[in-house]
């Protein structure tokens, strides 16, 4: 795929077009304080690979706590979430992790879904019990949407099934720490010159107005939701669709080509970029 | 799925049996009628033989009035259908006695014949059919013919072959009547072996087949078939754990391969020449890891009866979200993608969420056997047997001895590997289509290619 090659080098700062009122909309300082500086700084060209919530100057790094039970997995999620620039904590059983957890200070819990001595599940109920609304990621060997539909209505945030490719499960991640930063308030939303209106669900690109079907539209919203952040392939399906199998073949890549036809039109820097093996995402260019 | 039905009866082996044992029946008593008829008609011809070699001996040493009167006194004691004698002058002409002709087949040398056909006399007590006859000259010269009646060898004939008919209409009716009552018991419970059968056969491997307690050769059969579906079903839950276990072993080290392959390749940094190994290698290993979730995906579907997610949809939704979900991908193959829905539809009792990812396989498999510029088309109809949802397109079709196959788990065509994970997306298909009490038909369709239709029933039992 031609595509692929494409997003090789090195990629300039993303910028959420919220960047300019962030602050006054976090839900924690932590996140404002980290949004200004990823948007307002102009930080050092970040690779795609280790893209994203690094080079914060100094203390305040977000901490994950990854509750997970196999070692070598365990220490996959530390070693990739590090990367991506995170403070992670890693327990190994389920009393721990959950005291850990409540003991605070965490911006994001992975959890597996079944542990020893104190199950996944419970862990978020007694979570959200106490009120405690760190976003969990949860991450089971139990892939059966039931399974699913019970750990998310348990409190989880998000769910992810083993096995699991460690870059969607950073992607996941990331978007689940950054939920927050576009307020529900925000009527629109930009990037670069890709203009959306989330009220009359205009769409234009500079001065043309770009002509959407509803999923595009759907497929467009969510990516400039997300504008910076690497969207895998799977995260699209599952928000823009609503479905959570494996589609399978390169459904998803077809319609990001027809939404990239419309907003990358000729002769216009393209938008929307392929990041090999893991998604897309949309970010003003270099 | 029906077996094939057992025999109306007349092959059955109560009525192989029957037939053979009224053959035999048949082919023995008539032997044996035929050995006594031998038997004892030889014995009635010698006795014959006898009594007239004695009326020879006796009359051939008489002469003129002697044997006139020696012949009227052995009438008076001989019944006279079974001896009669004439008496002859030298010319032949008649002299005494019932018989008033010679005979013409009788040879004149004082030996016994055996005459066809004996005398041409009126008298209704004379001796007509075959007899013993003897010419012989007596001592003053005339002519003295002796006959005796083979009668009694006829009534013998006609005694053995009355027993030989009584025998068999005896034998032959009252086993035509119980061979009738006796093949509907084991009909009856071959029928109820087959009806078992049909659900095993179906996919209920605890069924068993039904025993009698008569301990007869069928319950001999249906307990060595039961033992044997004992071990199939251990077997198979064997084989299907080993599988799952199998998938649950390999996750956690498949999601650690993942990861390593893709670390490395991060330190790789890009243009390096491993760099497009190692992108392969996690290609190629994502591939592996989404096979995976088919698999682990089918046993789960396989093994939970879920009907949580059972509401009554609208199919139309569905449909057109399916239609405008693949219209995309059809475009780009050059392939039409028709969606044809009539005006009003029956709502389905069914997970949409499964029904969506069902519908999707069948959709993503016609467009992907489906050349350049050929046509799909996805159809709903509704009857009186509910709601069907069809899809066929024009590509090379499914040939009809691999149509039953192709729902298989890892089936793949014997036709070349025209593409990868051809199986288990059908395979996810038929285990959504089970679960939901549907039935799915492979089949060929107008457009030249495969036609699969998934016919919904208006309920099932939830």
């Amino acid at each position: 795929m031609p595509a692929m090659d494409r997003e090789a080098g090195p990629f300039g700062k993303a910028t959420p077009c919220i960047a300019g009122n962030a602050g006054s909309h976090q839900g924690t300082a932590r996140y404002s304080f980290f949004y200004m500086n990823f948007s307002l700084t102009r930080a050092p060209p970040i690779l795609w690979h280790n893209r994203v919530l690094t080079r914060r100057p100094g203390k305040s790094m977000l901490r994950v706590l990854t509750i997970e039970d196999d070692a070598v997995t365990g220490q996959e999620i530390v070693a990739e979430l590090s990367s991506h620039g995170l403070d992670v904590d890693w327990v190994d059983n389920g009393r721990e992790g959950l005291s850990k957890a409540i003991a605070g200070g965490y911006d994001l819990i992975t959890l597996d879904r079944m542990l020893p001595e104190v199950d996944g599940l419970t862990i978020v109920t007694t979570l959200r019990n106490l009120k405690i609304a760190t976003p969990i990621l949860m991450i089971s060997a139990l892939s059966d949407v039931d399974e699913r539909v019970r750990g998310l209505r348990a409190g989880g945030d998000d769910y992810l099934t083993k096995p699991f490719a460690s870059d969607e499960m950073a992607a996941r991640v990331e978007v689940l720490l950054r939920r927050n930063s576009v307020p529900m308030a925000q009527t629109r939303l930009q990037v670069a010159d890709l203009e959306l209106d989330l009220i009359s669900h205009e769409a234009k690109r500079g001065e043309q107005p770009l002509s959407l079907l509803p999923t595009e539209y759907k497929l467009l919203e969510f990516l400039m939701r997300h504008a910076g952040q690497v969207i895998t392939r799977m995260m699209i399906f599952e928000e823009v669709w609503g479905y959570h199998f494996d589609p399978g073949t390169n459904l998803i890549d077809v319609h990001i080509g027809r939404l990239r036809k419309k907003i990358d039109a000729a002769g216009q820097t393209p938008l929307i970029r392929t990041v090999r093996g893991s998604g897309y995402a949309i970010a003003e260019p270099v | 799925m029906p077996l094939p039905n057992p025999s109306k009866g007349w092959s059955s082996s109560t009525s192989r049996l029957l037939a053979l044992y009224s053959f035999l029946f048949v082919a023995w008593s008539s032997i044996l009628m035929g050995v006594l008829y031998f038997e004892v008609s030889g014995y009635l011809n010698k006795l014959t033989r006898h009594s007239l070699l004695q009326r020879q001996h006796l009359f051939a040493h008489m002469s003129g009035k002697q044997l006139d009167d020696a012949l009227i006194a052995s009438q008076a004691f001989e019944e006279r259908s079974f001896d009669a004698y004439g008496l002859f002058d030298a010319q032949f002409n008649p002299l005494g006695g019932q018989i008033r002709q010679v005979p013409a087949e009788l040879g004149l040398d004082g030996k016994i014949h055996e005459l066809s056909r004996c005398l041409d006399a009126e008298d209704p007590r004379m001796p007509r059919d075959s007899c013993d006859a003897v010419a012989l000259k007596v001592a003053d010269g005339r002519w003295l013919v002796l006959v005796r009646d083979n009668g009694s060898l006829f009534v013998v004939t006609r005694i053995i072959l009355h027993a030989l008919l009584w025998g068999l209409s005896l034998t032959i009716i009252p086993g035509i009547a119980g061979w009738y009552l006796l093949r509907r018991r084991p009909l009856k419970r071959i029928r109820a072996i087959q009806a078992s059968a049909e659900l095993i056969v179906a996919g209920d491997l605890t069924h068993r087949l039904p025993i009698a307690q008569r301990r007869d050769e069928l319950d001999m059969l249906a307990t060595i078939v039961n033992a044997m579906l004992d071990r199939i079903e251990h077997l198979m839950h064997e084989v299907k754990g080993v599988c799952d276990n199998i998938a649950h072993d390999l996750r956690t080290p498949l999601t650690r391969l993942r990861a390593q392959l893709y670390r490395i390749r991060q330190q790789a940094g890009d243009g390096s020449p491993q760099a497009e190994h190692l992108d392969q290698a996690i290609s190629e290993t994502d591939t592996l890891m989404a096979r995976f979730r088919g698999l682990l995906r089918i046993s789960e579907l396989e093994d939970r009866q879920r009907r949580a997610g059972f509401v009554e949809l609208d199919p139309r939704a569905l449909l057109e979200e399916l239609h405008d979900f693949y219209l995309p991908l059809a475009e780009d193959g050059e392939i039409h993608l028709h969606l044809k829905l009539p005006q009003s539809l029956p709502s389905l009792h069914g997970d949409r969420e499964l029904l969506f990812e069902a519908l999707a396989n069948l959709l993503g498999n016609a467009i992907k056997f489906t050349p350049a510029g050929g046509q799909v088309l996805m159809r709903a109809t509704e009857d009186a047997q509910g709601l069907h949802i069809e899809v066929q397109d024009s590509g090379a079709g499914i040939p009809e001895s691999e149509r039953e196959a192709v729902l298989r788990r890892f089936y793949r065509s014997e036709e070349g590997h025209r593409h990868a994970g051809f199986g288990l997306g059908l395979s996810i298909v038929a285990a959504i289509v089970d679960l939901h009490g549907f039935e799915l038909e492979v089949g060929s369709g107008e457009l030249g290619g495969a036609r699969l239709v998934l016919h919904c029933r208006s309920r099932v039992a939830a």
